[in-house]
């Protein structure tokens, strides 16, 4: 969760503005509650929008209906803190999981179109669903925090409990984002593909992040309630949304000290820009139209430096043969795949066997159908005829992670390139969830020395060579402990002395008893390493055999004329 | 009742076509950086306050009753919102350039936030009334009186589409506005400089947001918070229409008018407004790509 | 004419941080036709969009019509008379076949319409098709589209990358007469191809690339069209010839 200097900063953070705002009492308390209520709900927009990179318009909503749920539960209900506070954060973490099915899979301007409708929606019903929420009156009378036995009504108090909340936010906030699951979202969120080539569930880790998002919502907007004792349709306005939207870009969106940091900045700025008066909201667009120009990091974008802890000493009991654990004799065979593309047949009716410990080639000229048939293998696409069996089971169906997870891995023809995160952390990220991290650090650490890494663990994504980038992409691959891999062109952009180290990695790899499918365009790769060559042309094998039979054989080299008079 | 179908009619299509103008700059902006402009709506309500102040400037030389003053305080609303356009290019676009349109999306909530409440600041919260397009009485079909300043905004509306069109579909500058926005980098590489393309494309989009903010303003009046609605709207229809069509786009938001203002008539305006949000998430949920799909070949 | 149109000095061209040609040095003169042969990946589309100016050229120095080229922006060096007909055709989809003509001509409107005019009368199956979206046309007449989008502005080289992909063969034999036809007129054309038979039927000149390396630079009729595919397949430096 938070170790050395970051719990430090967070202690810090949560401690100084407390004790600050109690000294220096009246006005600077409210302010500071302010920036505490709105803190949780950053920090929920944190997990959409930093951390799964999705631009909601909903948080301001979720904000809003934490707010009614509150003061409906209070003024009509008459029920206790708790129970009111727990609605608070149910009803809305409900709405985002309903919506979340249609809503998550969509293209980022949809969603943000989308998210922005449901916040209308709740809006209009807000206004005029008179009855129930007082219309534009609003709701008065929301009761004070009262705990059972215990009266909180100074402000004091009401500042203290907003920021124990705001504590445990932190506390859940750092439970979900805690170690690798923060390296497995930013391969989420940086490479889609690649994280589910490596086993990582994008559906179930974003409909998580959605709904506890709604709830740190939920819960920021019942607090308010609580403080104003007041709702009205105003904690529905798309103001609400932007304050957040706004606390989340300057303070940062990638640390939780941002959120803090954000929220307390914006909250003081109407009283900095008091000759503005009630259009303070000028200095908060301005403020984030200079953040997100000058400083898309954000306030903790500086401190990122600091923050990052020295170096931990490389874990001693590295897991050489990451492979072993792996269920070796498992055999990838694909049967009579078809797949076309307007009208073109790419891969048609192709069969092909890759057992383990085999290191089998596929080659082709541009065009022939070998990257559509790695896809169709790793699940990336579906085929229109044919079938995919992976041990005693079809997999045809089956989604990317789950292929992965069974054991079947890829690497991809352009390395995925995550430069925020470093290469150690980058493997960590494919490491299986379940394992403890002791245990991910060595096989990680294992991973990355069988690519030839053991240099670099602390060098950063962006720093790294071609050959360095697609070594990375195949530790990344190993993490995932296949028991057959994928390989995509893993030779391209290679020196001639950095593809006989590859070289050397697979066969030691094939020999444990990996099996390997090796796409290239030409021979001179394959030649030594290969036991078999499948020789692709316009979506049919034309060759195989042995790489010395394909290299001489005529419909091989005719598949290299092109069309012409061939 | 049904006498004033007509004239519901009328109101509609005039404000459909106002809707058509917002929504044309809008996806015109989308078609050319990728990303939503979010202020399209404050740019709207702020080319409404220009025309407030032009209107309150002219009449004083021109009179109301010259049948030029409007016309000619269109004209000026566009050429100021044009220049706005630019100057909101340079702010809002041209620093991220290079950056993932996510930050132009949040750049231009900056700038509709800034703008909306300098005019808060400027104008106070209070409605406006912008100037008439035309001074003339209502045109009198049997029983029914069409209001002759409607049809103004429907003829202007109508032009200034069809000029846009002619722009885009007739001119060189316009083929190339287009050519860079279906494929940048090949533009350049045949010799079309995308910088000017983009910036040509921003001054447009504003100063079309800018008549449809003059041609609403006098039925409608102007606030400084009204923005947000018609972004929605020009938002919606893009993602009923097509995203990235112009025709499709433009087509939308005509019938979005349409059925607001007989809904309005004959339900009530919340009944509307909830129906159309209802009624863009269950498209988005049947289709996730929106009602035509978007186009994969982006068409202008 | 004197001096080459286009000279690469070695040149090296860097894509997603990968070297993807390495210190290439050749000559184009006008009217000649100079094919670059290479299987995916041998680093040929990067070549032609480093001449362009829409790669990044690490090293070397590219000379057009003996002006160094290093640092002019792509429109720029179309502008000075490079034509480039990229990879995958790249029109532009929503504009109509005449649109495409005219979005990139440099000039007057009278001579807008007579060099288009022109172009018909060279490309009687665009003619047919001119009020036609371009993405609606079949892809051979998208390949001529493209080339005749390229020499719209009668540039004095011609980057041809990959025209005869994917096309039917009688449609690759209107491609092919349509670049003889460029050189014929004058310029220099840089074709870019892994089709060895179609690309061997216009080379005045060969060269085989393989990793980004030429491997093999000489008159087109130096080798049998079997030793270049094996060379090709094989990708080794193999014997020189």
């Amino acid at each position: 969760m938070f170790a050395g200097r970051s719990l430090w900063l967070m202690a810090g953070l949560l401690v100084l503005p407390v004790a600050g705002a109690i000294a220096l009492g009246g006005y600077e308390q409210r302010i500071m509650t302010l920036a505490g209520i709105y803190a949780i709900a950053v920090l929920g927009y944190q997990l959409i929008f930093g951390r799964l990179g999705a631009l909601s318009l909903a948080q301001g909503c979720f904000f809003g209906l934490g707010a009614y749920v509150t003061g409906l539960a209070g003024v009509h209900l008459d029920w206790g803190f708790p129970a009111s506070f727990l609605a608070s954060l149910a009803v809305p973490a409900l709405l985002a999981a309903l919506v979340a099915i249609p809503v998550l899979r969509l293209e980022s301007h949809y969603f943000a179109l989308a998210t922005l409708g449901i916040s209308q929606v709740a809006l209009l019903i807000g206004v005029n669903w008179t009855e129930v929420t007082g219309g534009a009156n609003g709701l008065y009378g929301v009761p004070e925090i009262r705990f059972p036995g215990l009266s909180l009504i100074s402000s004091e108090a009401l500042l203290v409990t907003v920021w124990s909340v705001l504590a445990a936010a932190l506390v859940v906030f750092g439970a979900l984002t805690r170690g690798r699951k923060t390296h497995r979202l930013t391969l989420l969120r940086e490479a889609p593909e690649a994280a589910a080539a490596t086993g990582i569930d994008i559906g179930a880790n974003r409909l998580v992040l959605f709904v506890a998002s709604a709830a740190f919502g939920g819960a920021a907007g019942a607090l308010q309630a609580h403080s104003i004792g007041v709702v009205s349709p105003a904690v529905l306005e798309f103001q609400v949304m932007v304050t957040i939207l706004a606390m989340t870009v300057i303070g940062g969106r990638g640390h939780p000290a941002g959120a803090i940091l954000g929220a307390i900045l914006l909250a003081h700025l109407p009283e900095w820009f008091r000759f503005l008066e009630s259009h303070y909201l000028i200095a908060y667009g301005a403020a984030l139209l200079v953040a997100v120009i000058a400083m898309p990091e954000g306030l903790t974008g500086w401190l990122d430096r600091w923050l990052k802890e020295p170096a931990p000493p490389a874990p001693t009991g590295s897991d050489p043969h990451p492979s072993r654990h792996t269920r070796s004799g498992i055999e990838l065979s694909l049967r009579n795949l078809t797949k076309s593309y307007g009208g073109v047949t790419a891969v048609d009716g192709v069969s092909l066997n890759v057992a383990a410990g085999e290191i089998v080639g596929l080659i082709g000229p541009n065009g022939s159908g070998k990257s559509t048939l790695i896809n169709i293998a790793s699940g990336l696409q579906s085929p229109e005829n044919g079938s995919v069996h992976f041990g005693s089971s079809e997999i045809t169906r089956s989604r990317p992670h789950e292929r992965a997870l069974a054991g079947l891995a890829r690497t991809f023809q352009t390395p995925p390139a995550v430069p925020s995160l470093a290469p150690m952390a980058f493997v960590l990220a494919a490491c299986p969830a379940g394992m403890d991290d002791g245990q991910a650090e060595a096989l990680a650490c294992g991973c990355l020395e069988r690519a030839g890494l053991t240099a670099l663990p602390q060098a950063t994504g962006a720093a790294l060579s071609p050959a360095q980038r697609r070594g990375l992409d195949l530790a990344r691959a190993l993490a995932s402990r296949p028991s057959v891999l994928l390989l995509d062109e893993p030779a391209a952009g290679l020196t001639p002395d950095e593809r006989t180290g590859l070289a050397t990695c697979l066969k030691s790899l094939a020999s444990e008893g990996l099996g390997l499918l090796i796409v290239d365009h030409s021979m001179d790769f394959l030649l030594p390493l290969t036991d078999r060559v499948v020789c692709l042309a316009t979506g049919k094998v034309v060759a195989e055999g042995t790489p010395e039979e394909v290299s001489r054989d005529p419909a091989a080299i005719a598949a290299y004329f092109g069309s012409g008079d061939s | 009742m049904g006498d004033a179908v007509p004239q519901l009619l009328v109101n509609g299509i005039a404000l459909g076509s106002a809707y058509a103008l917002i929504a044309l700059g809008f996806v015109l902006v989308i078609n050319a950086v990728g990303a939503v402009n979010f202020a399209q709506g404050d740019l709207v309500m702020a080319g409404g306050f220009v025309a407030v102040i032009l209107g309150e400037l002219l009449t004083p030389h021109l009179g109301d009753a010259t049948a030029a003053t409007g016309p000619l305080t269109l004209l000026l609303t566009m050429l100021v919102m044009a220049a706005m356009g630019l100057l909101f290019s340079l702010l809002a676009y041209v620093p991220l350039r290079k950056k993932p349109p996510v930050s132009v999306f949040i750049s231009t909530i900056a700038l509709g936030l800034i703008l909306q409440h300098a005019a808060n600041a400027g104008f106070g919260p209070e409605p406006r009334t912008g100037p008439a397009l035309l001074q003339a009485d209502g045109l009198q079909l049997g029983p029914v009186l069409i209001s002759m300043q409607q049809i103004a905004v429907i003829g202007a509306a109508g032009l200034l589409i069809g000029a846009t069109g002619l722009l885009l579909t007739r001119t060189q500058l316009g083929r190339r506005l287009r050519a860079a926005a279906q494929d940048p980098e090949i533009a350049e590489a045949v010799g079309i400089n995308g910088a000017t393309c983009i910036a040509v494309t921003f001054a447009l989009a504003v100063a079309l947001a800018g008549a449809a903010g003059m041609l609403l303003s006098n039925q409608f009046f102007v606030a400084p918070g009204d923005g947000g609605l018609f972004m929605l709207k020009a938002y919606i229809a893009v993602t009923l229409g097509g995203w990235g069509r112009l025709d499709g786009a433009a087509l939308a938001a005509l019938l979005i008018g349409v059925f607001e203002v007989l809904m309005a008539a004959y339900v009530s305006y919340v009944a509307a407004e909830a129906l159309l949000y209802a009624g863009v998430l269950a498209v988005l949920l049947v289709r996730p790509s929106g009602l035509l799909g978007e186009t994969i070949q982006r068409r202008t | 004419m004197t001096g080459p149109v286009l000279s690469l000095e070695t040149v090296s061209v860097e894509r997603g941080g990968a070297r993807v040609v390495s210190a290439l040095s050749m000559a184009i003169h006008g009217g000649e036709v100079v094919t670059v042969l290479g299987s995916n990946g041998a680093g040929k589309s990067s070549l032609l969009r480093a001449i362009i100016g829409l790669g990044n050229t690490s090293a070397g120095r590219i000379r057009f019509a003996g002006e160094d080229l290093t640092g002019a922006r792509p429109r720029e060096r179309a502008a000075r008379g490079i034509g480039y007909c990229p990879e995958g055709r790249r029109l532009f989809p929503g504009l109509t076949v005449e649109e495409n003509l005219a979005v990139v001509f440099e000039g007057a409107t009278r001579a807008r319409k007579e060099r288009i005019t022109e172009m018909f009368d060279r490309f009687p199956a665009l003619a047919a098709k001119r009020g036609a979206r371009a993405w609606s046309l079949s892809g051979g007449q998208q390949q001529l589209l493209a080339i005749a989008r390229a020499i719209m502005n009668t540039p004095r080289l011609v980057l041809l990358d990959e025209p005869t992909l994917g096309l039917a063969p009688m449609v690759i034999d209107e491609v092919l007469d349509a670049v003889r036809s460029i050189a014929a007129s004058g310029a220099g054309v840089l074709l870019a191809e892994q089709n060895v038979v179609p690309a061997l039927r216009v080379a005045d000149r060969l060269l085989i690339l393989s990793r980004g390396a030429v491997v093999h630079d000489g008159p087109a009729t130096a080798l049998a069209p079997e030793r270049i595919a094996a060379l090709m397949l094989a990708g080794t430096e193999g014997p020189s010839v």
